[in-house]
């Protein structure tokens, strides 16, 4: 049986929920800015297959967690909205049901971390 | 590497303050809505614009918004004939504010409405934040 990765994918996943979810408060905050384009970050599958592939390294001081880390996410411009007079993409309601699903999305992370650590904690104990 | 919840504060902070900016514009164009000039023949109260633009913060590379300028409206004053009025001219004509009551309101929904949804960013991060805090909680 290999290693079990679930809490480096965890963290992951929900480092990714964060950058994701402050693109979309930084389309709410700019909903009115003339010629501001709607983004989006890439989808989380795509993420973590260019991670796996560039953590390749033959020693282990390679390994460096450099703030580069934020540029795996790369900000999409987001194709989906019609575009306003202003030159502005952005859809108000779009954003408020992905805010709210990035937050379903993180709530169902934490607990499932919360129950893993749960079961390790119990089987550590006398 | 800095935290990206702590990056939505402070972009729908950047975002609240835009809008109250432009709120408060409105209620001054509202609040002007029938100011004259002084003098006779003195133009009157000029209609106020907002315009945001969006600021990149140096420190965690996002976009924040920003009140670029408040400018004066260009379009012309109402013109309305009242002699008896301080304020008007030789001809007895008075200039009223370019202020339309209903462009105002418009502006101030919209404005409203901008202002709870980066309010509501601003919950949803800060329950994430309390949903990471509560991992270190023992149940």
């Amino acid at each position: 049986m290999g290693p079990i990765h679930l809490f480096d994918v965890a963290s992951r996943v929900n480092h990714w929920l964060t950058v994701r979810q402050s693109t979309i408060a930084q389309n709410v905050a700019n909903a009115n800015t003339p010629g501001f384009k709607s983004q989006d970050v890439k989808p989380f599958a795509s993420t973590l297959e260019a991670m796996s592939l560039a953590m390749s390294s033959s020693r282990p001081e390679h390994m460096t967690h450099t703030p580069a880390a934020d540029a795996r996410t790369e900000l999409n411009a987001d194709e989906s909205g019609e575009m306003l007079h202003s030159g502005n993409t952005v859809n108000l309601e779009m954003e408020m049901s992905k805010a709210g699903e990035v937050n379903r999305a993180y709530a169902l992370n934490t607990s499932t971390l919360k129950a893993f650590h749960r079961m390790l904690m119990t089987s550590s104990k006398v | 590497m800095s935290d990206p919840l702590k990056v939505i504060l402070k972009i729908a902070a950047s975002g609240l303050e835009a809008q109250s900016a432009r709120m408060r514009v409105v209620s001054e164009n509202l609040a002007n809505a029938q100011s004259t000039g002084k003098t006779p023949g003195a133009d009157p109260y000029t209609r106020k614009v907002v315009s945001f633009e969006t600021e990149v913060d140096e420190a965690t590379n996002a976009n924040l918004v920003k009140v670029e300028n408040v400018d004066l409206h260009r379009s012309p004053y109402r013109i309305e004939h009242d002699p008896s009025n301080p304020a008007a001219d030789a001809n007895g004509y008075v200039k009223l504010p370019n202020v339309n009551m209903l462009v105002e309101m418009a502006d101030m929904r919209e404005a409203n409405r901008s202002y709870e949804a980066n309010l509501q960013v601003m919950k949803q991060a800060r329950e994430m934040i309390t949903m990471t805090i509560d991992l270190m909680r023992s149940s």
